[in-house]
């Protein structure tokens, strides 16, 4: 499965939220969508949820128009909110049904899931006397009850403990070995980093950079080294301003051009006590920094 | 069908389960029953209290005063039978003592004759519903014309015979009788307005609620807007239907039960002696008025971010309703259903509910003028429900302060 948004522009008045957003999901892999607030991921999140109709552009699955009618789509959405004052497995059965489940087989697949994230004893329960994690797993279970292809997470591990972060980890590695597509929508980056090969990172509705995370990664001039040594103090004096202090035992140092590594790397092992010497690679973060930050 | 079928079943689920929807509707048919019940409640309990009609009751008393004894007894006979219930007496005291004795409340009323044709009327406190004037009046004119007549030569018998000459007046009805539908009319007028005031309400504070705690995001990626928008309100639609049926029902039930109580009181028989016809109309009307109403106040507490903000969104819609409910409420007192604000109100889809169904209960309303009326609202039912549909899609998204109604209209035609 593949999934493919096209030249997506959409406009609210004279205000344009998106202006030509390309971007490719793979099935069997996670799909990092990345942006500042306001950025137009939720746009384009409800472009591809078909709430509303993009300007133009197209939205394919597997090269041809996408038709709501046979793929499913699972949603976790940033404002999360179900109804409080209903017991969750009557509501949980409800939105399951409105995606066009059977009755008899949303309440199996409900039932499945409030028992694999551990929430079984609270079927009956209401929303509201759940505590804020808790809900968080219930609403997760909205998305995931009508066993979608296409599976949206918009920030899901906020608000969640390490435990039930781990144990979300496991249902998306889970869902991803099953080959649906999932797209993740997160200001952890950490999260992104571990989960997503693709990102794309949006800026002013248009996309500042996308593609496989390794290779943005080694796009990036290998002209630095980082240097872990308990002499840092000393490779700072004598290299002077080439040198750039990361933390105390680690050091940025820049070089003329890529081709020097060899050479530098055999004099800094020759001359000072080394722990660790590496071509410095950017992390997701710093990418995000320069690709969202104000000065772009 | 079967999204729509799941929303409904969902919605009309909230209604049956939620307790204040079931409380109400059982304390109506108990207030209900326990009014139909009085007549034999009554019974009941006078038997039990045992009987007070042999009891001697105190009446009150009417002084009478005239110049002469003669005349001062004529007028007290002829008075008492005017006044069956109080006691008539003449009486010689001076003006100065009746009145003492009205002021001390000895005496209910008195009249102090100057002539046969010339009284003073002392009372204490006059009462709003006192009568004892114009009563009083008639007698005094016919006792004034028997008088004439024997002057002019006639007996006494033969003047009375002239005075109480009977007409024989026959009435043949051949459209509607407006007396007799006037309590029906009012009733189920009363009924379609409040139900689609209450529902209506409802439905915008169902769809503000959805939004203000955020299942809305689920809800408008899961399901279609129309579908959303048309099951939301036909549920109302049901459960408003259902409560109705309920407590007419239970009001009809109750009346056969005790239709040997009633059976002489003319409001309830004409009550509950509504023709046929006239239920279908009023379902009909009930149906497409509160559909109406509905799908709005829905699109207008999509456009709404809190609770708080619905009363001031809905305002302007109630607002509407209210002056239809006062132009029918008024022209139905004044008799005259058939006057120019009611023939525009029963063709305009927001006040031809109620206008036209009291124009068809009261009047004789032209067969093509009420296909026409129900036609238009038919229309503007499927107009406005595709509308309320487009504006729930847009309104459901936008938070933040209520927008205004131009600004949803351009989102809407954007979209």
């Amino acid at each position: 499965m593949k999934l493919e948004l096209r030249n997506i522009e959409k406009s609210f008045g004279a205000k344009q939220v998106l202006q030509g957003i390309s971007l490719t999901a793979e099935g069997g892999q996670a799909f990092g969508l990345l942006g500042r607030n306001g950025a137009g991921k939720t746009t384009t999140i409800r472009i591809l949820m078909d709430v509303f109709p993009q300007n133009s552009g197209e939205v394919l699955l597997d090269g041809k128009p996408i038709d709501y009618r046979k793929v499913s789509l699972g949603y976790l959405p940033e404002e999360r909110g179900l109804y409080p004052k209903k017991p969750i497995g009557q509501q949980l059965v409800y939105f399951a049904q409105l995606k066009g489940m059977k009755r008899a087989k949303a309440l199996a697949s409900v039932r499945h899931w409030l028992e694999r994230l551990g929430m079984e004893e609270y079927e009956t329960k209401r929303l509201d006397t759940l505590s804020k994690g808790n809900q968080q797993k219930i609403q997760l279970i909205t998305a995931l009850a009508h066993d979608p292809d296409i599976i949206v997470l918009d920030e899901p591990f906020s608000g969640l403990d390490p435990v039930n972060a781990a144990l979300l980890k496991d249902v998306v590695k889970e869902q991803i070995q099953k080959g649906k597509i999932v797209l993740f929508s997160s200001h952890q980056m950490n999260y992104i980093e571990e989960f997503c090969q693709e990102i794309a990172i949006l800026n002013q509705g248009k996309i500042a950079i996308s593609g496989n995370l390794e290779q943005i990664k080694r796009s990036y001039p290998r002209d630095r080294l980082t240097v872990f040594s308990p002499q840092y103090r000393e490779i700072l004096s004598q290299l002077g301003n080439r040198c750039q202090l990361v933390q105390p035992g680690e050091v940025l140092l820049r070089l003329d051009s890529p081709r020097q590594k060899q050479e530098m790397m055999g004099q800094l092992v020759a001359r000072y006590d080394i722990d660790r010497v590496q071509v410095y690679e950017p992390s997701l973060n710093d990418i995000f920094v320069e690709y969202a930050g104000d000065h772009v | 069908m079967r999204q729509f079928r799941t929303i409904l079943s969902f919605e009309l689920k909230n209604y049956f389960k939620n307790k204040v929807f079931v409380g109400s509707t059982l304390f109506i048919v108990a207030v209900l029953a326990v009014v139909m019940f009085l007549p034999n409640l009554i019974d009941v309990f006078g038997s039990m209290g045992g009987d007070s009609s042999d009891e001697p009751t105190e009446q009150s008393v009417i002084l009478v005063s005239a110049p002469s004894q003669e005349m001062g007894e004529t007028i007290a006979q002829a008075l008492a039978s005017a006044f069956p219930d109080q006691t008539v007496t003449w009486t010689q005291d001076d003006l100065a003592k009746i009145k003492e004795q009205v002021s001390n409340q000895e005496a209910d009323c008195a009249l102090v004759f100057d002539s046969l044709t010339s009284y003073t009327y002392y009372v204490y406190n006059r009462s709003l519903y006192d009568q004892t004037t114009q009563v009083a009046n008639q007698v005094l004119v016919s006792l004034a014309q028997v008088e004439a007549m024997t002057q002019q030569g006639l007996s006494p018998d033969q003047a009375g015979e002239i005075l109480s000459l009977q007409i024989d007046a026959k009435e043949e009805l051949l459209g509607v009788d407006q007396a007799q539908n006037y309590w029906y009319t009012y009733i189920m007028t009363l009924a379609l307005y409040m139900v689609i005031m209450l529902y209506g309400q409802m439905v915008a504070s169902h769809v503000a609620t959805e939004k203000s705690s955020r299942a809305m995001e689920l809800l408008i990626t899961s399901a279609t807007p129309v579908n959303m928008m048309f099951g939301k309100v036909l549920a109302s639609c049901i459960a408003g239907f259902v409560q109705l049926a309920v407590i007419f029902g239970s009001a009809l039930l109750f009346y056969q039960l005790n239709l040997d109580a009633w059976g002489g009181n003319s409001v309830m028989t004409s009550l509950f002696d509504m023709p046929l016809s006239l239920l279908v109309y009023l379902l009909v009307f009930f149906v497409l008025g509160f559909l109406l109403y509905a799908f709005l106040y829905g699109a207008i507490g999509s456009t709404a971010t809190k609770l708080e903000d619905i009363n001031t969104s809905i305002m302007p819609l109630s607002m509407l309703f209210v002056i239809a409910f006062c132009v029918v409420m008024f022209s139905m007192g004044s008799g005259a259903v058939d006057n120019i604000a009611m023939m525009v109100c029963s063709f305009v889809p927001f006040t031809s509910p109620i206008a036209m169904f009291a124009r068809i209960a009261m009047s004789t309303v032209p067969v093509y003028q009420i296909v026409l009326s129900i036609g238009i609202l038919a229309v503007s039912v499927v107009g406005i429900g595709v509308l309320s549909a487009k504006i729930y899609r847009v309104g459901v998204l936008l938070y933040g302060t209520p927008p205004k109604i131009g600004a949803i209209l351009k989102a809407v035609w954007q979209a």
